[in-house]
């Protein structure tokens, strides 16, 4: 919303200077984007008269002008315009100064003396384009005969002001504000002024009375709970031509380019107000409705699907019945409260008008301007919220004005539809609870003056309580903390003092997902891994690419580029889009992982919503062969550095080739292919009979490491935290203490190919593990040459709690075991 | 110059079905291979061909570099269909140096990460629960739970996305108030809830369509503004190690009744003027504000009985100007070679 802060004065008093201005918007009303001084725009541009005019000698399309601002000097310039006449007022700008039109962009063009062809030309002659102050660009613009030679131009239109532009969003839903009027007000009361709107804002009576209108209106809404209020009126003789100076002076420094008189206090009064106006010419509308009749009938109603209408900035829009239209007998005319029809679009020899001033819902304006991509300054307007009470007073306003800039008559009544006039309900406060909410201490006085001056009435009071009515205009207001938001702004929320609230010491709870994320980050960054953040949002191909299935990703209806319109179903795609990336960086070894979210169709919580579970990836690769054998080993270590320090034992690692598992989660599934299934394995936890699967991990699939340019020597896990939370135990596990010396032996067994290593693991384990021994095994080598069996060497550590352990202790042990691993590998 | 291009390009047709990977390396990949001492000439091209010499260069660069990734992809597809035993410690057949271990990297852990962990190790402290936020809502949490009826123009201060399911990707973290409220009811409730967030808005050096945001709650008998700006001013000062001076200026969101913008002294510059609160001597913050009474009432709490404010801030922006990242994009583009420096 802009501001021209010169305009406040129209409606209250301000004695601040700018930078208080701008403290007190911000600090009461609303965030401040910026502010522009347009006297710093205009500057070096002065009003000249031509004194000569001639044809260049060298360039057909030029002429040559002298011209006089008020120097001692005549001044010489080249123009592409060849019409303008000795003795017009025109724009000028010093070499040296910037065309208004480029100021403040990436490229302002600074004029400068130039030879054109020959003759030289010291500055130019300005166009309302560059100007900034309208569209034509062929031209330069003849001003007034009363222009004076040699003032600033931005003195003669009145444009030495500084325009503020406050963030729309802070005025969401103050409909009110988007008004000059009603900044004014809170302006005033900022600075504990009273403020009182001027009569014919908040009038409400019509003494218009024609006996036998020229140009009658008859109007039918058929929406009424779309449009709760529809008043229009007629007007003829209109003389349509340009605005006055002062006119298009306000609407230039809010930003909106003046068109015609007519039209220029539509919009006038829609930046004074808030409350957009639209004007049709009458004319136009009777010969362009289907049914003839004497007079202009308008129709309020829900548009047909598929009909058409070519609205005000030359589309032609298909309309649905989501969308409410004016229309004349048949056709739509406008948009109701968007945009207006090209086919009743006032001109140059409009006659007659009729001026439209209506409450729209702007529930129903949102998402017609939504639907159609169409957003006008009154959409902006009407989705804040305008009381229906403002039509009527503002149409009137507008009456006055055309009577006065466009020489209009009233040629109808005024038409106004409003079945269900709407007040404001009083609204009871307690003194006790202001304070309380604010942190304030304000005393009832203080409070109904911070509320009389933005002209809340106060209906009664008594010492705890007081009754007030909020002012007609604002819909913002339904229960007391939006009035609380009225004490406290105008008051100051500076003014409250701050305090720490105390409390009970109750211990806060433990969030044990944050917990065991915080534990496993230390162990992963400490063991050379590093963490990532990326985006939950990829791409189609990537999720291919890891051959990962895209109909299980949530697909983005507005995403902000197919790269990103899918919610990735696991976190490894994402790593694996990070490691081609470092790869291709040359950078190698590395370990990288994150914690996040992955999504996948079909996967929900009880109340049907996406199940949210966070999971673990981790990604190694190396481009050297610092690792012999299967990726699976290496990224196997760093899991199990992980669950070794959470204290987890108990998990199983199952070939994904020789698994048998049916019923797997979805995410499982998904991530499955991304791993070659011969060196990658399901991690299991086995408790009481019941199967859970934590996670996936091994050596990538072949045409995955090829797609993401991997060096062979890559692995990958992903596991679900919320599982490997249930399995971390608190305890540390049994600790034994022995006096006497432990004995180490290595021992090599020959086994079958077929025999998995955590079998023989489990034969030894119950072999050397007792009620007076415990022992360790550490693997030293397996080796396989030849044939269907392999060798694995094992050291031995055992230790007894009452005796020192003999080589022929060990022996027994041995034998035992020996003897076991023989009958397994028949 | 650029005729001695050609030249190369034809070389490399002939070499890349003769020489090895290795040689191929050696001979254009080098440190002082063909294309690296090319590279060092453009100094001397004239400037007009400056550009194509330059362009034609990467390209056959990255010609060659895809053919050598694929003729590397062909040794790998050669790779046996053994099956390996998932359950041992290592591979059948390695030597001892050539074993699974912990490599000897700098590890890191995300700054956004380090610089959460230290924001709710402060709210714990001062007595807040945590419960972590959902990446994927619908609309009655993201929106209706918060004030924001169907259809209400306010949504569009949001740029949300949506699934063609009709679900949404939270635009703020406020998407948790109402189950806050409902599980860790009745009050008092004081809980920070940490998140991820989307907002569909273009990116640049300092916004991102994904970011962090840490919501706050506080739900008691007898909570005021004052409270709030007070609880908010002293965790900002326990994490910035700095005194602040504060600012609170209207704002509007449907769901809190005040609603202000918390506005910091900008603790870089002392309220000199930076480039990081853009010379104003200010930082904005972040939204916070007293929770309107419908937000109460539908997380089932008696707003009569109870007040509370709460604040959404964002992580990612408050990082990077901490950390001196000048863009924050670098944050998640996953270069190793950044997070190695954290």
């Amino acid at each position: 919303m802009k501001l021209p802060l010169k305009s406040i004065t129209q409606f209250a008093e301000c004695n601040l200077n700018l930078e208080k201005i701008l403290t007190t918007l911000s600090s009461k009303i609303g965030e401040v984007e910026g502010y522009s001084e347009l006297s710093k725009i205009y500057e070096g541009i002065y009003i000249g008269e031509i004194l000569s005019k001639e044809q260049h000698p060298n360039a057909d399309k030029l002429g040559v002008y002298k011209i006089n601002i008020g120097e001692d000097d005549e001044i010489q310039v080249v123009a592409g315009d060849k019409s303008l006449e000795v003795g017009n007022k025109v724009a000028y700008i010093k070499p040296g100064y910037t065309v208004p039109y480029t100021y403040g962009t990436a490229e302002p063009f600074k004029i400068k003396a130039v030879n054109m062809r020959g003759i030289t030309s010291n500055g130019m002659l300005c166009s309302e384009k560059e100007l900034n102050i309208g569209n034509n660009h062929t031209k330069v613009l003849v001003l007034e005969q009363e222009a004076q030679v040699g003032t600033l131009f931005a003195e003669y239109f009145e444009l030495n002001d500084t325009v503020v532009d406050i963030e729309n969003k802070a005025l969401t839903n103050r409909g009110d504000l988007f008004g000059i009027l009603g900044l004014s007000r809170e302006i005033s009361a900022a600075q504990g002024i009273p403020f009182k709107s001027p009569d014919w804002y908040m009038k409400d009576s019509v003494d218009i009375d024609i006996i036998n209108p020229n140009s009658p209106i008859t109007v039918e809404n058929q929406a009424q709970n779309l449009c709760p209020r529809y008043t229009c009126i007629s007007m003829d003789n209109i003389a349509i031509k340009d605005s006055p100076v002062w006119l298009k002076s306000i609407l230039i420094k809010s930003g909106i380019k003046p068109i015609n008189n007519v039209v220029d206090i539509t919009n006038y009064l829609s930046i004074l107000t808030g409350q957009p106006l639209h004007a049709f010419d009458y004319e136009k509308l009777l010969t362009n409705d289907p049914i003839k009749k004497d007079s202009a009938h308008i129709t309020v109603r829900v548009a047909k699907d598929g009909e058409k209408i070519h609205t005000l900035d030359g589309n032609i829009v298909e309309l649905s019945n989501n969308n409410l239209v004016i229309a004349d007998s048949t056709n739509p005319i406008a948009i109701a409260g968007v945009i207006g029809g090209i086919d009743t679009e006032i001109d140059e020899n409009t006659k007659r008008v009729i001026i439209e001033s209506a409450n729209f819902n702007k529930f129903s304006i949102r998402k017609t301007s939504m639907e159609l991509g169409i957003f006008t300054d009154a959409v902006t307007r009407y989705t804040k919220g305008q009381h229906p009470h403002l039509c009527l007073p503002i149409l009137l306003k507008a009456v006055e004005l055309i009577k006065e800039l466009a020489e209009g008559e009233c040629a109808s009544n005024i038409v106004d539809i409003y079945n269900e006039p709407q007040s404001q309900k009083g609204i009871t406060l307690s003194i006790n609870r202001i304070n309380t909410h604010l942190g304030t201490n304000l005393g009832k006085e203080e409070i109904l003056k911070i509320l009389t001056d933005i002209e809340y009435q106060i209906s009664s009071q008594d010492s705890e309580y007081i009754t007030v009515v909020p002012p007609i205009f604002r819909t913002d207001i339904f229960i007391p903390e939006d009035i609380f938001e009225d004490i406290g702004r105008i008051f100051g929320y500076d003014n409250i003092a701050p305090k720490l609230p105390t409390r009970d010491i109750r211990p806060t709870r433990v969030n044990t997902n944050i917990q065991l994320k915080n534990r496993i980050r230390q162990i992963l960054s400490n063991s050379g891994c590093n963490e990532l953040d990326t985006y939950s949002f990829t791409s189609r191909e990537n999720i291919e690419n890891a051959k990962q299935d895209p109909n299980l990703a949530y697909h983005i209806k507005n995403s902000l580029s197919p790269d990103l319109e899918f919610m990735r179903t696991s976190l490894l795609s994402s790593a694996l889009e990070k490691g081609k990336l470092n790869i291709q960086k040359n950078i190698s070894p590395f370990c990288i992982y994150e914690f996040n979210i992955p999504h996948q169709i079909g996967y929900v919580d009880n109340f049907q919503l996406p199940k949210e579970d966070w999971h673990l990836s981790l990604l190694f690769s190396s481009k050297d062969t610092l690792i012999e054998g299967s990726p699976y080993f290496q990224v196997k270590r760093y899991l199990e550095k992980v669950l070794n320090s959470l204290g987890i034992e108990s998990l199983t690692y199952d070939l994904i080739s020789d698994s048998s598992e049916l019923d797997l989660p979805i995410w499982i599934t998904n991530i499955i292919p991304s791993f070659n299934k011969n060196e990658a394995a399901l991690i299991k936890h086995i408790k009481e009979g019941k199967l859970t699967i934590v996670g996936v991990i091994g050596d990538l699939d072949i045409d995955v490491k090829n797609r993401f340019k991997l060096p062979s020597l890559s692995g990958a896990f992903e596991i679900n935290l919320e599982e490997i939370g249930k399995l971390v135990s608190l305890n540390n596990g049994n600790t034994h203490e022995s006096r006497y010396p432990s004995i180490t032996q290595d021992l090599c067994l020959t086994v079958l190919d077929s025999m998995k290593y955590f079998e023989l693991e489990n034969i030894i384990q119950k072999e050397i593990n007792t009620k007076d021994r415990v022992g360790c095994i550490e693997c030293i080598d397996i080796y396989k040459k030849d044939g269907d069996t392999k060798n694995i060497t094992l050291r031995i550590t055992i230790e007894h709690r009452e005796k020192t352990l003999t080589d022929k202790d060990f022996e027994k042990i041995r034998e035992r075991i020996e003897k076991k691993v023989k009958q397994l590998s028949k | 110059m650029l005729n001695e291009l050609d030249k190369i390009k034809e070389d490399i047709q002939k070499d890349i079905t003769s020489l090895s990977i290795l040689q191929i390396k050696g001979k254009y990949l080098s440190k002082n291979g063909v294309l690296a001492v090319m590279f060092k000439n453009i100094k001397n091209i004239k400037a007009d061909q400056k550009s194509e010499y330059g362009k034609t260069l990467n390209e056959l660069k990255t010609y060659l570099e895809d053919r050598i990734d694929e003729e590397q992809g062909k040794i790998k597809i050669e790779n046996s269909n053994r099956k390996i035993d998932p359950t041992a410690p290592f591979d059948v057949n390695t030597s001892k140096d050539k074993r699974p271990h912990i490599l000897d990297l700098k590890g890191s852990s995300h700054p956004l990460m380090q610089e959460l962990e230290k924001m709710l190790d402060i709210f714990q402290r001062m007595g807040f629960d945590i419960l972590e936020s959902r990446q994927i809502d619908d609309d009655f949490h993201m929106f209706e739970s918060l004030n924001f009826p169907k259809g209400h123009p306010a949504r569009d201060m949001y740029d949300t996305f949506w699934t063609d399911d009709g679900f949404v990707l939270p635009a703020h973290t406020s998407t948790m108030q109402n189950r806050a409220l409902r599980r860790l009811g009745p009050p008092p409730i004081r809980v920070v809830l940490p998140g991820r967030c989307f907002r569909n808005e273009a990116t640049d050096a300092s916004h991102e369509h994904t970011f962090y945001q840490i919501e706050g709650i506080y739900v008691d008998e007898g909570i005021s503004m004052g409270h709030m700006q007070a609880t908010i001013k002293e965790y900002l000062e326990q994490y910035l190690e700095k005194d602040l001076e504060i600012k609170m200026q209207p704002a509007y969101f449907p769901f809190t009744e005040p609603d202000v913008e918390f506005v910091i002294s900008c603790p870089f510059c002392n309220k000199v003027g930076c480039t990081t609160c853009g010379n104003s001597g200010w930082i904005e913050l972040m939204g916070c504000g007293m929770i309107h009474p419908n937000v109460l009432t539908a997380g089932g709490i008696d707003p009569q009985k109870y007040t509370g404010f709460a604040w959404g801030v964002g992580l990612d922006r408050l990082t990077a100007i901490k950390r001196g990242i000048s863009d924050i994009r670098k944050l998640r583009d996953g270069d190793i070679n950044f997070l190695r420096q954290l």
